[in-house]
């Protein structure tokens, strides 16, 4: 019988499950996210060797390349998630949407400000207007705009379920950020990481790269457990299961 | 035999486009709004920037695109906004005709409305900044092909902002990611032709990504005032 996978994602998509579901894992998140991020950290700050050409001021790629790759990471999850939700009206769905927004647009901003810090050191500028750079800054004002769009509306769930047509309008701009550096040759260097084929970076650089990768990951799956079952509350507050929470608490 | 609640749908979308139009007309003050909008912010940049003929030359093309992309922004806001108010918009969403060639009629009329002005007076904003004459034929034709695919965009946006009070900087923050494309092609034809290179293939772009938007946007912003009226 491997019907039981569907049949659990069917009890996982109600609030109540969800809601359990998300604080008994919140904690391992944080916990992995934490030591995974200190890992990396001193792989890359302390172990890894200074670059042939950068020097010391490359070792900036660890905070940045991760969050670059978050940036658009969360914005297909939040694309899949308003997909789910407008196909298919699950609450939860439109909750994981609007709860990564935010996450989204602080990796975004991580981004850009550690590129630009990048730039003043490599480039011998704050900002240029180079295709990725231009492209990260569209993803940065494409998330506002769906925040923005969410939090003017009255109703919560039709809010939610009006910024996520606007979030999938705009995934159109994610292959585009993805691929500008093989696009247009401009001043951002290409990649040098491949999925396929040999990388062309030293090992010793990019295991902390690597683990700084995940450590974002948990980071964000922390994050959103722990927005998503504030909105929840938020959403189901005349709910018997939010009530029965209420009074747990309060006996505590 | 034809199905008799879509026959007459030709006559439907002529409804639409007169009552629009005419509605636009009774109010022509309003829709001389965005030229003179357009007009005082293009009169702007020789005061920031100091009455250089070259200077000017350089900068006019992309100038007049952003200034008549900021005066279409203006007005964008006023696309469906009465027609919610006096509920005639539901009624058009309760009509047997289909929603999505309903609502291109109606930005078809706004586009009619508010960016044909704006084309109209498009050379002597040129003129104002001294874009050279040559190049006016090809700003004439990338504003030709970058006003609709922007009013068909905008269309969309105002359609997801319909359920809200205020939408007028959201609006500017939502289109801004959508139109780069548009600006960044448009303003790619005119540099091009201001250096005397060929200039077909941005304008050839343009007409892609408005062949493609015409179809998918009307469709897009039913959708979207679906979604944002439900409740």
């Amino acid at each position: 019988m491997a019907n039981w996978i569907p049949l659990w994602l069917h009890k996982l998509s109600s609030p109540p499950v969800f809601y359990r579901f998300a604080g008994r894992l919140r904690p391992w998140a944080i916990a992995l996210a934490l030591i995974l991020g200190l890992v990396a950290l001193y792989g890359g700050l302390v172990l890894a060797p200074p670059d042939y050409q950068q020097g010391d001021d490359y070792r900036i790629i660890f905070i940045h390349v991760p969050c670059a790759w978050m940036s658009l990471f969360v914005y297909a999850i939040m694309g899949i998630a308003s997909f789910i939700a407008l196909v298919w009206r699950i609450k939860l769905a439109e909750v994981v949407a609007m709860a990564s927004a935010p996450i989204g647009a602080s990796f975004t901003f991580i981004t850009l400000v550690t590129g630009s810090l990048w730039g003043e050191r490599m480039w011998g500028t704050w900002w240029t207007w180079d295709a990725r750079l231009t492209s990260e800054l569209v993803l940065l004002f494409l998330y506002l705009g769906v925040i923005g769009l969410y939090h003017s509306f009255e109703d919560r769930r039709q809010g939610a379920r009006t910024a996520a047509f606007l979030a999938l309008i705009g995934i159109v701009n994610v292959p585009i950020v993805h691929f500008s550096v093989n696009w247009w040759n401009t001043l951002h260097q290409g990649s040098t990481i491949r999925l396929l084929g040999p990388s062309t970076m030293a090992g010793s650089m990019i295991w902390p790269l690597l683990t700084m990768m995940a450590a974002t990951k948990f980071y964000y799956i922390a994050s959103l457990f722990g927005r998503t079952r504030t909105d929840l509350l938020a959403l189901e507050s005349g709910k018997d299961w939010v009530r029965q929470i209420a009074e747990d608490e309060g006996r505590r | 035999m034809a199905d008799p609640r879509r026959s007459g749908l030709g006559h439907a979308c002529m409804a639409v486009l007169r009552r629009d139009l005419t509605l636009a007309w009774r109010q022509r003050g309003d829709m001389a709004l965005p030229v003179l909008y357009a007009l005082i912010v293009t009169s702007l940049f020789p005061f920031a920037l100091g009455p250089e003929d070259a200077l000017l030359r350089r900068i006019a093309g992309g100038v007049v695109l952003v200034t008549v992309l900021l005066a279409m922004l203006l007005a964008l806001d006023a696309m469906f906004r009465s027609d919610i108010e006096d509920g005639s918009l539901e009624q058009l969403m309760l009509a047997p005709q289909p929603l999505a060639l309903m609502l291109g009629m109606k930005i078809l009329a706004h586009w009619l409305a508010t960016a044909v002005p704006l084309i109209v007076i498009a050379p002597l904003l040129a003129g104002m900044l001294h874009l050279p004459t040559p190049v006016i034929p090809v700003l004439l034709l990338a504003l030709l092909l970058a006003t609709p695919l922007l009013s068909l965009l905008g269309g969309v946006l105002v359609a997801l902002t319909a359920g809200t009070r205020r939408s007028g900087m959201l609006l500017a923050l939502m289109l801004l990611p959508l139109c780069v494309p548009v600006v960044i092609f448009a303003a790619g034809a005119l540099a091009a032709a201001q250096e005397g290179l060929p200039w077909i293939a941005p304008i050839a772009w343009l007409g892609a990504a408005f062949a493609l938007t015409v179809v998918l946007a009307p469709l897009a912003c039913a959708a979207a005032l679906r979604i944002a009226l439900d409740s």
